[in-house]
């Protein structure tokens, strides 16, 4: 503080001099040294393969959202790490060393300025492609198949529609006509084809996501939103519910299969084959009967006949859920091909042993289409998750927080209830259910 | 209301040592005011501005370390796959206050705290414009934030979250009481915010120093002034939304219910343009704070004042049209989805604005530091990350693959913990001296500040890679088959963020233990002006006396302390400062000439009634309409009485010590 003049003078012309030597020295060297530090850090600290990152995008959709993003995330890291060193500097360098106090300045206007123009400048530059990607993914004219999905606690509906011409997303069967396919958990579509997800929910929102196809859209009540996916490499792509939904979830997830056109037909002409009840006399014929009194009121599955009563006519009755009853949401899940797909209970448990599932899910986009429809085998079969689901589902996926808090819902459950069946019972419906494909 | 200068004829002045003793005077209303000013009845009547902001202060920080339980039992849950610590139910309740209670609870009443407490003596008055419903404000907010936490011992908490989307926060989604508790407990707090606010914008515009024009003004007292008019219009919007959700549950009102033909997003509309606005409301006031500390330990005035104050207020405005980011899949429509996407991109200009001044601040500067420094510096490069990962995600096609995720996660908790949460910690160490007359120790000051930074970074840092890498928010497990192979799985993340939850909570015991430490007995007290301060709180005592100051100051200068103190001897463009005046030497000087007749307002019984009666009406909407009558009676009495209340106690009802020349030695 008693700094003579010529002193101080001394010290700010010094300051000075040293301090455009580190602007220069030290900034190029500590920038570089950061950004090669940060990428390296950016590039091996993550994970590999996991299913949902967001910066593999496997399709033209979540393409150009990534094409957006990684110039916006670079700018980003650059001027961070621009600041942080700047920050650094100035703390080293003007750290109390005893020098005098210093002007009481009160700032330089065009340097706060030239602070304005520059973010302006870079946001605008980011600004524009923005709004042309916005527009991009929200274009609808594009759209060369509609498949229709529904939210509900804590699963997802699809249903695909037949088009006027008879056909399901362009292929029509290969024998018969056409009749709407209704599934859940995996939605399959034809590699190459842009395909637009129209989707509301049944009861609170949830929120449809594959990261490596595209971002989410939230699915809401009341009204219907679209979302396109379009991939050329067959695979699974798997997603999750990303609009917080209640109870379980976390245990709502999907998945969306892409397969080549040749296999799409397939899938589509075995989902749309006739029902084939199990031989008599099987375990999975016994298993037929315990699904109609035990699971049929709430799951379809297409077809299913009761040859035990029958109506006015005298024929077979034909099997026809009403879950609406039972349900809040008015839905169950469609299990008439379950095992062609290779997840349940809103995909959060696999149907496939582990070494099956990374079977299927690692395999080449050149061998994906066989493996997976080869479906669930018996080998293949995790009995484990299955049989501890059919034994107390809400004690595996917590479906209501308390039973008797069901008063504001006249009792119908969210999800599926407990349905005190036998163990017997349980390997009945799984050996029925294993045929289901 | 506001503080009265008593005509001098009416002044009875006790001869000095001797005790005024309190008579019963004529009683006006319902109650004679109490006139109280030791022991626990000095604290539930006062309407002392520098007494609610401790309480304020001491409230948010019990509740901090409610709402750290609840993430620390968060992070245990998430350490690994499928955890068991908590079942979903209690998760769902876990985040849903983790984020009520920091938001509500912990932040933005640690703000008022500091508002209250230090805009009078910033701007050299002796107490708010309005003191008894400043008592009033705290009053509310603390009953507010119990009705709220007693739902956990009530049949459980709310569940859907601090955004509480309809319709899952419906009776048929969430049918314990939770919800109810949560809305009515908002509600509560609401109103303490927004009394609150009106209260601090009168005050900031009616009672400044002589000589201080706004342009003068700290920039603490000028941001928290932007935080009120933010809060005077944000929180009406929140409260009608959540009127709407009590009708909605309590009254079987169909606001939200879709087969009524409602449309769920209104609520979100609601929600956000509160939500948003809201942000600001909980980072100003630090940004304040900031600004307030690094002139001191740079010795230099704040770099581009009027700008920082501008941009300070441009974040305010532009913060009423970005709400929808908040909503980019929410499917608002690519028109929608783009305008606020490029209005979002130019609320980040402003922002920069703030972090090249301050680092501008200290370039050329002489720069100490203390611990308070430390944290202002730690704002500075903690919230430059958030705000650039706020920037990745103002564009909104990037949004959609980011929003829900850890990514968000991270982000924020960047901006509410690097930027908010940091800033008011360093206020608490630069301003302790100031409020408690001690000073924190500030070794144990700097293992609390590195602990802190360690720990946040090592819990939030990772959460850009989980979310990235695709983990959503909100659930009560996570899956391995997810989780990605290799060393650096999202598993390992997961883990990290665990592990320095637990080094961050250390950080902030070691704060608790850093209190304990420094009042010990035996401690010294603290020096008059330890940091070589520059704003007006430091020309009086510390701990402040009951009147603040002596004489109230005429202010020349931005910084009038500092150009008290030193004078600059150069000539021309050249500077030289000299000391030319301690803090104790003008504090002396202040004493010596100070006012004659200074009079204070009175406590009173009706702020901490009146609050009262909102709790009561509250468990009324809830279980009983009777109860709800009742609470509402109260009320109405309490608001006759405050009404009927004369503004000051008779004369020979209270007076406080003023000083040197007064002494009053007991009272009631």
């Amino acid at each position: 503080m008693s700094h003579s003049r010529e002193d101080h003078e001394r010290t700010m012309s010094t300051d000075v001099r040293t301090t455009r030597r580190l602007q220069n020295v030290r900034f190029r060297s500590l920038t570089s040294a950061g950004l090669t530090a940060a990428a390296v850090l950016g590039l091996s600290a993550c994970a590999s393969n996991a299913p949902q990152d967001t910066w593999k995008p496997a399709g033209e959709n979540a393409q150009k959202i990534h094409d957006l993003q990684w110039p916006v995330f670079t700018v980003a890291g650059i001027v961070g790490v621009i600041v942080l060193v700047f920050i650094g500097v100035i703390v080293f360098r003007f750290r109390d060393r005893g020098q005098a106090i210093p002007e009481q300045t009160h700032g330089k206007a065009w340097l706060e300025y030239l602070f304005i123009a520059i973010p302006a400048v870079i946001l605008t530059a980011i600004a524009i492609p923005t709004v042309g990607v916005v527009m991009a993914l929200a274009d609808t004219d594009d759209t060369e198949c509609i498949i229709n999905v529904t939210g509900q606690q804590w699963w997802w509906e699809y249903d695909y529609e037949v088009e006027p011409d008879g056909t399901i997303c362009g292929f029509a069967p290969s024998a018969g006509e056409a009749s709407p396919i209704i599934t859940s958990g995996q939605v399959v579509i034809p590699a190459g084809t842009k395909v637009l997800m129209r989707g509301t929910s049944r009861d609170v929102i949830h929120s449809y996501w594959i990261p490596r196809l595209n971002g989410k859209r939230d699915m809401v009540p009341g009204r219907v939103h679209y979302l396109r996916l379009q991939s050329d490499t067959p695979g699974i792509y798997a997603g999750q519910c990303t609009e917080f939904c209640g109870l379980s979830h976390a245990n709502m997830r999907m998945e969306t299969v892409v397969l080549e056109p040749a296999d799409f037909q397939r899938w589509l002409d075995n989902e749309l084959e006739p029902y084939q009840s199990p031989d008599e006399g099987t375990l999975a014929k016994e298993g037929e009967s315990t699904y109609i009194t035990q699971c049929s009121r709430c799951h379809q599955v297409n077809g299913l006949v009761d040859d035990k009563g029958t109506d006015d006519a005298g024929d077979d009755t034909l099997v026809v859920s009403y879950p609406d009853q039972f349900v809040y949401s008015g839905a169950a899940p469609n299990l008439t091909n379950l095992m062609g797909r290779n997840t349940f209970a809103g995909a959060s448990w696999d149907l496939l042993t582990p070494e099956c599932r990374d079977d299927v899910w690692g395999a080449s986009p050149e061998e994906f289409g066989d493996k997976y429809l080869a479906g669930v085998t018996e080998e293949c079969l995790n009995e484990i998750d299955l049989r501890e689901w059919l034994r107390n589902a809400p004690a595996k996926k917590p479906m209501y927080a308390d039973a008797e808090l069901l008063e504001p819902t006249d009792g119908k459950t969210r999800g599926m209830p407990y349905l005190a069946l036998s163990e017997d019972q349980i390997d009945q419906l799984i050996a029925y259910l294993l045929e289901r494909k | 209301m506001a503080i009265i200068e008593r005509p001098s004829d009416t002044v009875a002045l006790a001869p000095s040592g001797a005790p005024a003793v309190a008579t019963p005077g004529t009683s006006y209303g319902v109650f004679r005011r109490p006139v109280h000013t030791t022991g626990w009845k000095s604290w539930l009547f006062t309407i002392d501005h520098k007494k609610l902001g401790i309480m304020y202060g001491i409230t948010s920080m019990v509740f901090f370390i409610i709402g750290g339980v609840e993430a620390l039992l968060i992070r245990l849950q998430l350490a690994g796959p499928n955890g068991t610590v908590l079942n979903a139910d209690q998760y769902n309740q876990m985040f849903t206050m983790h984020a009520t209670t920091m938001v509500f609870l912990f932040v933005m009443p640690m703000a008022a705290a500091f508002a209250n407490y230090m805009v009078p003596l910033q701007i050299g008055a002796r107490d708010v414009a309005f003191p008894r419903i400043n008592a009033f404000g705290y009053w509310a907010y603390l009953f507010g934030g119990l009705l709220l936490n007693s739902a956990w011992f009530l049949g459980g908490a709310a569940d859907g979250g601090w955004f509480m989307y309809a319709p899952n926060s419906s009776v048929v989604f969430s049918p314990t009481n939770g919800v109810d508790f949560w809305g009515l407990g908002l509600q509560i707090t609401g109103i303490a915010s927004l009394t609150g606010a009106i209260n601090l914008i009168v005050t900031v515009i009616n009672m400044r120093a002589p000589g201080m024009s706004l342009m003068k003004m700290p920039i603490f007292t000028w941001m928290v002034m932007v935080v009120q008019f933010l809060l005077l219009f944000a929180m009406p919007v929140i409260t009608v939304a959540l009127f709407m959700l009590m009708f909605q549950r309590s009254f079987d009102a169909t606001f939200f219910s879709v087969e009524a033909g409602a449309d769920p997003l209104l609520w979100q509309h609601l929600f956000w343009i509160f939500g948003h606005p809201e942000v600001y409301i909980i980072v100003l006031p630090s940004f304040g704070i900031v600004s307030e500390i690094l002139p001191v330990f740079s010795k230099k005035p704040l770099f581009g004042y009027p700008l920082i104050v501008f941009s300070g207020a441009a974040i305010g405005l532009v913060g009423w049209g970005v709400w929808a980011h908040h909503m980019f899949a929410s499917g608002l429509g690519p028109i929608s989805v783009a305008v606020f996407s490029v209005a979002t991109m130019a609320i980040a200009i402003p922002t920069g604005v703030k972090i090249v001044n301050w680092t501008l601040t200290m370039w050329g500067g002489k720069i100490a530091f203390t611990v308070p420094m430390l944290y202002a510096v730690g704002v500075i490069v903690q919230f430059t990350i958030g705000g650039l990962s706020g920037v990745t995600h103002s564009v909104a096609p990037s949004d959609t693959q980011q929003t829900d995720t850890y990514y968000i996660v991270a982000h924020f908790h960047y901006v509410i913990f690097g930027g908010a949460v940091l800033g008011l910690f360093g206020g608490l160490y630069y301003w302790w001296p100031k409020i408690f007359g001690k000073m924190l120790n500030e070794r144990l000051g700097k293992w609390n500040f590195w602990l802190t930074i360690v720990g946040m970074n090592l819990t939030f840092g990772p959460m850009h890679v989980i979310g990235i890498q695709g983990q959503p928010r909100r659930m009560y497990v996570w899956t391995e088959n997810r989780a990605g192979e290799g060393f650096f799985n999202l598993g390992f993340w997961n883990l990290m963020a665990t592990v320095g939850s637990f080094v961050l909570s250390l950080g902030v015991l070691l704060f608790l233990i850093n209190i304990y430490v420094s009042h010990r007995k035996g401690t010294q007290p603290a020096p008059l002006d330890p940091w070589d301060a520059r704003s007006l709180e430091w020309i009086t005592s510390s701990p402040p006396k009951e009147h603040n100051f002596d004489r109230l100051p005429t202010v020349g200068h931005l910084d009038e302390f500092f150009h008290r103190k030193y004078e600059d001897r150069g000539e021309g463009e050249r500077h030289d400062y000299h000391q030319v005046a301690t803090a104790e030497e003008i504090l002396a000087g202040e004493e010596a000439n100070g006012d004659k007749h200074i009079h204070l307002p009175s406590p009173s019984y009706w702020p901490i009634l009146l609050a009262f009666s909102l709790p009561v009406m509250g468990y009324g909407v809830i279980y009983n309409l009777y109860l709800l009558a009742g609470g509402a009676l109260l009320a109405l009495v309490s608001m006759y009485g405050w009404g009927m209340e004369p503004h000051t106690a008779p004369s020979d009802d209270y007076d406080p010590p003023t000083g040197t020349e007064l002494e009053v030695a007991a009272h009631g």
